[in-house]
């Protein structure tokens, strides 16, 4: 138990000496909230759980690696499964108590956890037959872990290794936003009688994460990316795609929403669970683009746009953001045009 | 004040720079330099003493008749600022200039930055001839009847004239804010570079506290957290309709708002009357706020001065008024109280008014078994796993949530009065003693409840405050009295309430039931932990009467 102890705090002294940022991202982690709010999402877990202990077909006797393995949790799921052995991988301190987890479940044998950055600790097996990851951020990339999980996979997955999650896809559409718009951006443009605009411009370039309802939906969604964890590379990452969202009726659109949908194809019957506003609640929401103008479009019609995104050159971590957008009518007072930088930090 | 944002909305990443950099990036071309009165040529490089001369030499020797551009195009002084960039946009950049030019060409408002540093031809504009009204051409006038044009004549001329003086303060008012917020910035970056540089001599040590330090001032630099508290109408009505409804305490006074953010109770103040306003913050908030306080037209009365409240100079040396929205969770975490009795005993006149002027502090024993159940035992079964492991720290940090007034289960208690004319920063750790009746039967003890209650007073003598003052009552006696509660019997503010969950023991099954009537007491105190000075460590202890051994626990917020 000594031991242990000096294992914390040398795991703490090790966060101190770390850039300001990065040891905001790995510290915010080690409070107890972020992980009840985790594994409270129950779409989250229970995919997991069912991709994992319903395929024990593909876990028996494999070598698992769980990066960025929090609690635990798909650790235990993985050993349920009939796993040979789990190695777990978590660069906070939350993984001490991950240790106490395990201990208390009886599995201290079968799961091996190593605190530290993937990219500088040794396993204890030179590769692994699956690898397992909950690294999705908001916006599927923001904070995201997926450029660990491919760090890991190049280094360490077998030939014909598994990847639990192995897709992942960003969807966007437009939505009609007045009342909640004029909630969070209008809101500046009077406080208290006093002029904020100052504040409203920071305002516009932050995207919001938050729900939205599926009714509020004017365009179809678009499917703008989607990553197979087999052969994407850090550098797909960053990208810049047009895509086009056709108008389901007469109305305005205020903002873009994002979200994601994610696929265990690995699975005997493949299973997918979706972070949109058609769908039951998740911890990510989904993301809100306001733009600056309010494009009023009619049924049928077409706004064409881009999306670019990548990681910010200061800190990785933030995503620096810009949409464009083009409604081409032939009726001039509805022609917009514009683009926006956002930025998620 | 308060709030550390969720995760969707945390402020803390390193936005500081990023935010700043943005903004210069327009204006750094516009440092002023009284010095350069040099009227450097439109289509060359040739100077001249004067725009005038300037402007006959670019129609002489490139045929480009600036003025008559402007007389066709019929600009404003916006209009011909934008034309005065595009032109030197694409002289710049090569491109041909000819006097065909549209209104459309140079449209865009990116054409009001300008692209020349301090640009005399800009400032020069003023000492134009006035664009005459278009329809009014001279040859008109000589076709006799002209009474009613030259009058019409005249008194557009007064407008303006009007105008152009109006315009001319404007610009005046702009250029000092800006220059003001780029000597700021420049002066953040030499100290910031000077940091640096000691830092490295001395290595890493002894900076750690200024680190600590660095993140909470970082934290106020977003936007979300202002947000809330702007919206938090408990807490802006509140300071909004203590200032309003006492102008005559402000009119005429000089007032300091300490921890200002974006400055809206310093613009209270300014519209209340105050004759000067001093707003310190040392978040980078304050540019916002300085923008904020411009778009006011309050620049004159407000000054902002970035930086730490104890080393800050102020021009002045007395003030008549402090206002600050200091107030952290549970009243004491954040610890910006010290700032304010800094200021007090540093600027405040003899006869001074602090904005607010008390609080007081309450605890009040809970029990919520269904809450318990679902943040406590919720871990002992999590997808078939025990994860009681993470159970540990529910018991060690204090919870800052809504509680439902259903759940509190015994009389509310005052702990302190922090009288804060008095008071002294050694008051701010403290002990007390509470005693509260059961309102409810109930299966078992959950935990107490932690909040506060502000009370704005006209005078600093008879507030009247006692341990057991509840803001609603006490507002009631005077008009010219605010005050608002945070706890759980008031409406929703973002600093909710401290929840301190009692640890179950072992045999949870053995948890004492308590009947209506039944008495709890203890005592309680609030101090700062040792290795931080801005968290909190609050420790009650207590007993159900008839019980012989009290129980102790303690609660932090780091």
């Amino acid at each position: 138990m000594a031991g242990e102890k000096m294992d914390v705090e040398q795991a703490e002294q090790a966060l101190k000496s770390m850039a300001h940022s990065e040891q905001h991202y790995f510290n915010s982690y080690n409070h107890h909230g972020i992980h009840e709010e985790m594994l409270k999402d129950e779409v989250r877990t229970r995919s997991y759980m069912n991709a994992i202990v319903q395929n024990k077909h593909l876990f028996k006797d494999k070598i698992v690696l769980d990066v960025g393995c929090g609690t635990a949790i798909l650790s235990m799921f993985a050993v349920k499964a009939g796993a040979k052995h789990v190695i777990g991988v978590d660069m906070s301190t939350i993984i001490f108590k991950a240790k106490e987890i395990v201990a208390t479940n009886g599995m201290s044998d079968k799961i091996t956890l190593i605190q530290g950055k993937m990219e500088e600790i040794e396993l204890p097996f030179p590769k692994v037959d699956i690898i397992i990851s909950e690294w999705m951020g908001y916006f599927l990339l923001y904070e995201s872990m997926l450029d660990t999980v491919l760090y890991a996979r190049d280094k360490y997955l077998n030939k014909d290794g598994l990847i639990f999650p192995d897709k992942a896809t960003i969807f966007v559409c437009g939505i009609e936003d007045g009342e909640y718009k004029d909630e969070k951006i209008g809101f500046w443009d009077n406080v208290y009688g006093f002029d904020y605009s100052p504040l409203k411009e920071t305002a516009l370039t932050e995207p919001l994460v938050d729900t939205v309802e599926v009714k509020a939906a004017v365009t179809d969604p678009a499917s703008v990316l989607t990553l197979d964890l087999y052969k994407c590379t850090v550098a797909d990452l960053a990208f810049s795609v047009p895509f086009k969202l056709s108008c389901r009726r007469d109305d305005f659109v205020h903002a873009l929403v994002a979200w994601f949908d994610i696929d265990f194809t690995a699975c005997h019957k493949p299973i997918r669970f979706s972070t949109g506003p058609h769908t039951k609640y998740t911890h990510w929401k989904q993301t809100v683009f306001y733009l600056k103008d309010v494009l009023t479009v009619q049924q049928g019609e077409e706004v064409e746009c881009n999306l670019e995104v990548r990681p910010n050159d200061k800190n990785r971590r933030d995503l620096d953001i810009s949409i464009k957008y083009l409604l081409d009518t032939q009726d001039s007072t509805r022609y917009a045009e514009g683009r926006l930088d956002y930025k998620m930090c | 004040m308060t709030t550390k944002a969720s995760k969707s909305t945390d402020p803390v990443s390193d936005s500081e720079s990023d935010d700043s950099l943005s903004q210069t990036e327009s204006w750094d071309d516009v440092e002023a330099d009284e010095e350069t009165q040099e009227v450097i040529s439109l289509l060359d490089d040739r100077v001249f003493p004067d725009v005038v001369s300037m402007l006959a030499h670019c129609k002489e020797q490139h045929s480009f008749d600036f003025l008559g551009i402007r007389q066709r195009l019929q600009l404003d002084f916006h209009g011909c600022v934008k034309l005065v960039n595009y032109i030197r946009q694409h002289v710049h950049e090569g491109l041909p200039v000819t006097e065909q030019i549209a209104k459309s060409d140079f449209e865009s408002d990116e054409y009001l930055k300008p692209v020349l540093e301090d640009d005399a031809v800009i400032i020069g504009l003023f000492d134009l001839p006035d664009v005459v009204p278009e329809g009014v051409l001279p040859s008109q006038v000589q076709d006799g009847d002209a009474a009613p044009l030259v009058n019409s004549l005249l008194k557009r001329n007064t407008e303006l004239q009007d105008e152009l003086a109006r315009i001319s303060a404007q610009f005046e008012s702009y250029r000092a804010t800006v220059s003001q917020t780029l000597d700021q910035r420049w002066g953040d970056v030499d100290q910031a570079e000077a940091e640096a540089k000691a830092a490295g001599k001395t290595a890493k040590g002894p900076e750690k506290p200024e680190d600590a330090s660095k993140y909470y001032w970082e934290s106020y630099a977003g936007n979300d957290i202002h947000e809330t508290m702007l919206k938090d109408t408990v807490r802006t009505d509140g300071y909004r309709d203590f200032i309003y409804n006492n102008k005559h305490l402000f009119a005429g006074k000089t007032v300091l708002d300490i921890g200002c953010g974006t400055g809206i109770l310093s613009m209270f103040a300014a519209r209340a009357g105050a004759s000067r306003v001093l707003a310190v913050d040392a978040s980078d908030i304050i540019d916002k706020a300085r923008e904020n306080v411009f778009h006011a037209g309050l620049s004159s009365t407000i000054t902002l001065i970035k930086g730490k409240m104890e080393e800050v100079v102020l021009p002045v040396d007395k003030v008549d008024i402090i206002v600050s929205e200091w107030m952290g969770y549970c009243l004491l975490y954040e610890a910006m109280l010290p700032s304010v009795l800094y200021a007090r005993d540093r600027y405040l006149k003899p006869d001074g008014l602090l904005v607010p002027g008390t609080c007081n502090m309450w605890v009040a024993p809970v029990a919520d078994s269904e809450y318990v159940m679902d943040s406590v035992g919720f871990w002992r079964d999590v997808y078939g796993f025990d994860m009681k492991a993470m159970q540990s720290g529910i018991w060690d940090d204090v919870r800052v949530l809504h509680w439902p007034k259903t759940s509190v289960c015994g009389e509310p208690v005052g702990i302190q009065v922090l009288d804060l004319y008095t008071i002294k920063p050694t008051d701010l750790s403290f002990a007390a003693k509470w005693k509260s009746t059961l309102t409810d039967d109930i299966d078992a003890l959950d935990g107490f409840l932690v909040w506060f209650d502000n009370f704005f007073a006209p005078t600093r003598e008879n507030q009247g405050v006692e341990l057991q003052s509840t803001a609603d009552e006490w507002a009631k006696v005077g008009k010219d009295r605010v005050a608002f509660t945070t706890g759980p019997y008031g409406k929703d503010t973002h600093w909710k309430q401290g929840l301190l969950l009692i640890k179950q023991k072992e045999d949870d099954s053995k948890a004492t039931a308590l009947k209506k009537g039944d008495v709890l007491e203890g005592d309680i105190t609030f101090a700062p932990p040792a290795d931080m000075p801005r968290g909190l460590v609050i420790k009650t202890s207590w007993k159900a009467s008839g019980e012989e051994k009290a129980r102790t626990q303690s609660w932090s917020m780091k």
